[in-house]
């Protein structure tokens, strides 16, 4: 997995509607990367909580990469339209992404900065408590309360 | 192995339809032509009155109803769901299930969405799969199969691997061209090293055919442990659906 501080791995792949995305494209803004799958119950209830952050932060340049872990398009966008969720949604239906992170658990999140440097990881459950997403955005963005 | 549905005519991506005075776009399944998902526009798709005052054993009760109000397009029964999730976020609650065919559970299937505080359902997302052809009965022993299984992890003995859930399940292997079913035993296997909470070590999941012991499928997992085994849960009876507490 690469360290606190270091160059966030590059990488291109496609969306649910076929579209390619890479790292490059969001130069400048925060990205929460985050690794998931349907079979995993706490992607499922975290996810209303990204997006309510998503919503309110997005456009101060708060970008949201949910990137589906050895899924099916189809299990991906069911998924999806069941959450309600309006962020980008990656596949990455070999896990090649996931191993360049060093992905050992779902869910994995990473917050990379402006400059494309990972932040923070974190592994597992942890934004059931929404304040501690609120408390790692916290850093980079004004205005959403202390 | 049982052949379903081949591929239909390609067609458009989204269509937009009109049902019982909502206006819902669709976008289907490209081998099964059922919807991934429905979203109505204005109408919702379902209503549920009183949603405050509703409990989480009766809002589990949506799934079904939906599937009974829509058998047009989901072309399933509603005692083929069971619960896989329940969860209230917010004020907002998020349900979904699995489908199941005499009573088997079809893997990564799924029908789910969510409830606003208004108790209003406005999309869904689905993964189902029509007239699933199925064997009866099994050919191979559990045992003999979980044997087979095994064999499929490297270094099984070395790394002392140990099975963390089973089940019999139903597994839609999609082709570009058609999707062909089979009824599996699934294995969840982990290492023993993985047990520990700080262990970044994964496992696997087998796939065994239940009629020729054939490996069907086979796949790295990651933590936590397990991921194929459901709840207990069992699907309502259909005059049990509407007790006065469901609108539409």
């Amino acid at each position: 997995m690469p360290g606190l501080g270091t160059r966030a791995p590059g990488f291109t792949c496609l969306d649910l509607k076929g579209r390619p995305w890479s790292l490059d494209q969001f130069r400048g803004k925060v990205i929460l990367l985050r690794f998931w799958a349907d079979w995993c119950p706490s992607c499922r209830f975290e996810m209303p909580v990204i997006e309510k952050y998503y919503r309110l932060l997005k456009d101060q340049g708060f970008e949201v990469l949910a990137v589906n872990v050895k899924q099916s398009a189809q299990v991906a966008e069911a998924f999806i339209a069941q959450m309600d969720v309006t962020f980008p949604v990656l596949l990455d239906p070999e896990g090649r992404m996931a191993e360049s992170y060093g992905v050992y658990a779902i869910p994995t999140n990473f917050l990379i900065d402006g400059q494309g440097k990972i932040r923070e990881i974190l592994v597992g459950e942890v934004f059931r408590e929404e304040k501690v997403l609120k408390d790692v955005l916290k850093t980079y963005f004004t205005g959403i309360g202390s | 192995m049982f052949s379903g549905l081949g591929p239909l005519p390609a067609q458009a991506d989204l269509e937009t339809l009109r049902f019982e005075g909502r206006q819902i776009t669709v976008k289907r399944d490209p081998l099964t032509r059922l919807p991934l998902t429905m979203r109505a526009a204005g109408v919702p798709l379902l209503e549920i009155k009183r949603i405050a005052k509703l409990t989480r054993d009766q809002i589990t009760l949506t799934g079904p109803l939906l599937a009974r109000k829509y058998k047009k397009f989901l072309q399933i029964e509603p005692d083929e769901l069971r619960l896989k999730a329940a969860e209230r976020v917010g004020g907002t609650w998020y349900v979904s299930y699995w489908q199941t065919v005499k009573g088997l559970i079809i893997y990564e299937s799924s029908l789910g969405f969510s409830i606003d505080s208004r108790g209003r359902i406005q999309s869904l997302g689905a993964l189902l799969y029509p007239r699933v052809p199925l064997p009866e009965g099994i050919k191979v022993n559990r045992n003999q199969a979980l044997k087979i299984g095994a064999g499929q992890i490297p270094d099984f003995k070395k790394q002392a691997y140990t099975l963390l859930a089973e089940n019999i399940l139903v597994y839609p292997e999609r082709t570009p061209e058609a999707i062909r079913y089979f009824k599996v035993y699934a294995f969840n296997f982990f290492p023993q090293k993985a047990l520990h909470p700080a262990s970044v070590v994964g496992g696997y999941a087998v796939f065994v055919d239940t009629q020729t012991g054939g490996v069907i499928h086979r796949e790295t997992l990651f933590k936590p442990l397990g991921c194929c085994v459901p709840e207990n849960w069992v699907p309502p009876k259909p005059e049990d659906l509407y007790k006065g507490i469901f609108g539409n």
